[in-house]
């Protein structure tokens, strides 16, 4: 979930725990809040009504009660015959011409003209819970406008706020193959903390980029420098063989240097083409059916197929084009797959290339009948130098397949193995879109 | 025929000297760009050997100077700088071939053997062994009028490569090299040649037995002609 989708979620949702909780405590609150309202209202009348009997006298008062029509309220006035001295507000129920009804009621005694009178006012229950319902209801409305415009708030400042967090994501990290960064563009930001992530991100990927960059340099060179001292090595031994007066024991021993002089010749070679490929120096103009490069690997690998004994099947339909790719290139990711699957088949074994095409996805599955290879192994196979496999009957340095990774992605082309040990691998190139078209 | 060998890698002019005067050839050497532009100027060459990486000249200039002065000349571009680039650049300003290093000097005796037949259109190259009629330019084989139609392209590439260097034992590295040199492979010691052979063998016993490709115990093949 984006950090975005979390804050307003949490905003929203702590606003709406804060609401429920208010609204629930609303009643009691109000009620409250009226109680003592009214309390206080009832004091006040209490007061006034003592005062106008001091300057009126009893008389006029004494057993009366008085009560509006709707008996919303009354206040009543009688001699009191009880000692003790009353001065309390209650809730309590008063039968008035036959109506039972709810009323807060302060009652309070006091002596005038050496009698004790006992006064009650009153202000029914209904008259004060009355307001209590709008009050609430525009409590809530108010609330809830208010919480809706705060979301809203929070919705837009949040997106502005975290915008360079997106930008940074969006520039600096998705869509980018490591380690082509590109130039750097400064994300605009106020916030300092997205300021130094950007700068921060734009370091380390110069870091990386130049680590690879220096990495990719030094193979280049380095091979590149290796190149002519091998070339005088190999131009010896071969003008040393040729000569007449040495002894077949020492050509022998030749021959040996001359292996061993291809391996090394063979490693530089392919150090220095993975570093061609990664420096993107090949172009990528070719045009060829699909079958027909797994033809030409084929003629050229069929020997290796017969000394082993191994069957070879093709289900490549004819009308698969492959445009805008290099064919050497190609050639060669071809002829190193085949060959491991050779290479690490058992004899009499099987080996299968078929094109799918499924969900507008065109790919290529070369199966084996082979050793396969270990979960544990299939993470790192891509590896330069890496040999988990021990092959069978020949040697190898461990650079196929690191050729095979580089190929496939300066066309970018993805590939997925499955293995199984001891039944058998698939290595699948998946085409990207484009890459291959249907020759009519 | 004459050579002019361009390489300020002393040790390897050497050993290319060496080499092409065993067939034949007749080698001048130049270790610098400036030496070789004169020579260029002055004297006429049948083989221009460039080296792309001279310290103090660029190839490139070579290659146009050699085509001004020497235009009949055959010029083959020897370097290690393998980038696809110069190799396009190469070929756009008339060189001939192009052999990055490291390569064989029986590579380079076969390529310039190649040009001289594709650039003078020599006579029909018939060698005839033990009854079987190789033409190398048509790339077919005979036997007494009948076709050795079941050897593959591969397996002419082996012979064409063995009679072009008669006489002389080639190890199963060097064919190799020739066959499968442009693959590039996780293989150090892939030597698939004893089957290939194997099956010329087989295929060529059909009409008659080829005496004249023979095992060289330990060293590899080679086939004989006798001159």
């Amino acid at each position: 979930m984006k950090l975005k989708t979390k804050l307003t979620l949490f905003n929203a949702l702590s606003k709406l725990v804060i609401v429920t909780i208010f609204v629930m405590l609303l009643p009691a609150l109000i009620k409250n809040i009226n109680q003592n309202y009214t309390d206080n209202k009832l004091r006040k009348q209490k007061d006034k009504l003592l005062r106008i009997i001091n300057i009126q006298g009893i008389k006029n008062y004494s057993d009366a009660s008085y009560y509006t029509p709707l008996k919303e309220d009354y206040v009543s006035i009688g001699v009191d015959s009880s000692t003790e001295v009353l001065d309390t507000i209650k809730n309590e129920k008063r039968l008035i011409q036959g109506d039972t009804i709810e009323y807060r009621i302060l009652s309070h005694n006091f002596n005038a003209e050496s009698k004790k009178y006992l006064m009650e006012i009153a202000i029914s229950v209904d008259a004060i819970t009355e307001t209590t319902r709008p009050l609430q209801n525009i409590a809530f409305q108010v609330l809830l406008g208010m919480i809706l415009l705060t979301i809203m708030a929070d919705q837009f400042y949040s997106t502005y706020v975290l915008r360079p967090l997106g930008l940074i994501i969006k520039t600096k990290l998705i869509g980018h193959k490591f380690p082509n960064f590109g130039s750097y563009d400064k994300v605009k930001t106020s916030t300092s903390d997205f300021e130094y992530l950007d700068i921060s991100i734009y370091k380390m990927i110069e870091t990386i980029e130049s680590t690879f960059q220096k990495e990719r340099e030094f193979i280049s060179n380095a091979s590149h420098e290796l190149m002519t001292p091998i070339s005088i090595l190999q131009s010896k031994i071969e003008n040393m063989f040729e000569q007449e007066d040495i002894a077949d024991e020492l050509k022998t021993r030749l021959l040996e240097m001359q292996k061993i002089l291809n391996r090394l010749k063979s490693i530089t070679k392919t150090l220095l083409l993975i570093s061609q490929i990664e420096n993107e120096q090949f172009l990528k103009e070719d045009s060829i059916p699909l079958a027909e490069l797994i033809q030409e690997v084929y003629d050229e690998i069929s020997i290796r197929l017969q000394d082993k004994n191994i069957s070879f099947e093709t289900t490549i339909p004819a009308d698969w084009q492959l445009v805008k790719v290099n064919k050497f290139l190609l050639f060669n990711l071809f002829f190193n797959l085949i060959n491991n699957a050779i290479k690490y088949n058992k004899e009499d074994g099987e080996i299968n290339v078929v094109g799918l095409y499924q969900n507008d996805i065109f790919s290529v599955s070369i199966n084996d009948t082979g050793i396969g290879i270990g979960a544990e192994q299939l993470p790192f196979i891509f590896n330069r130098f890496k040999k988990f496999r021990q092959s069978l009957t020949q040697d190898s340095f461990g650079l196929g397949l690191p050729i095979v990774k580089s190929i496939a992605e300066f066309h970018e082309m993805k590939i997925e193995v499955t293995s199984e040990k001891d039944t058998g691998s698939s290595f699948k190139i998946i085409f990207p879109a484009g890459l291959v078209n249907l020759d009519s | 025929m004459n050579v002019l060998i361009i390489e300020d890698e002393k040790a390897l002019a050497e050993e290319l000297e060496i080499f092409l005067t065993n067939y034949n050839y007749i080698c001048e050497i130049c270790f610098n760009g400036t030496t070789a532009s004169e020579r260029i100027g002055v004297n006429l060459y049948d083989f221009i050997l460039i080296d792309l990486g001279l310290p103090d000249y660029d190839g490139l200039d070579l290659l146009k100077e050699a085509k001004k002065h020497n235009p009949e000349a055959v010029c083959i571009i020897l370097t290690a700088r393998a980038e696809v680039y110069d190799r396009i650049k190469g070929l756009d300003l008339g060189a001939d071939d192009y052999l990055p290093k490291p390569f064989s000097l029986l590579e380079l005796h076969s390529r310039m053997q190649a040009i001289t037949r594709r650039k003078f259109g020599l006579k029909q190259n018939l060698i005839d062994l033990g009854g079987f009629l190789i033409n190398l330019t048509d790339r077919t084989i005979t036997y007494y009028n009948a076709e050795v139609n079941s050897i593959t392209k591969k397996e002419f590439d082996l012979i064409a490569y063995l009679i072009l260097h008669k006489n002389r034992t080639l190890s199963r590295s060097q064919l190799s090299e020739h066959i499968w040199g442009s693959i590039i492979n996780d293989d150090y010691d892939s030597n698939y040649i004893d089957a290939h052979i194997k099956n010329i063998r087989k295929k060529l016993n059909v009409f008659a037995s080829p005496d004249w490709l023979e095992t060289v115990r330990g060293l590899g093949y080679k086939i004989k002609i006798s001159s």
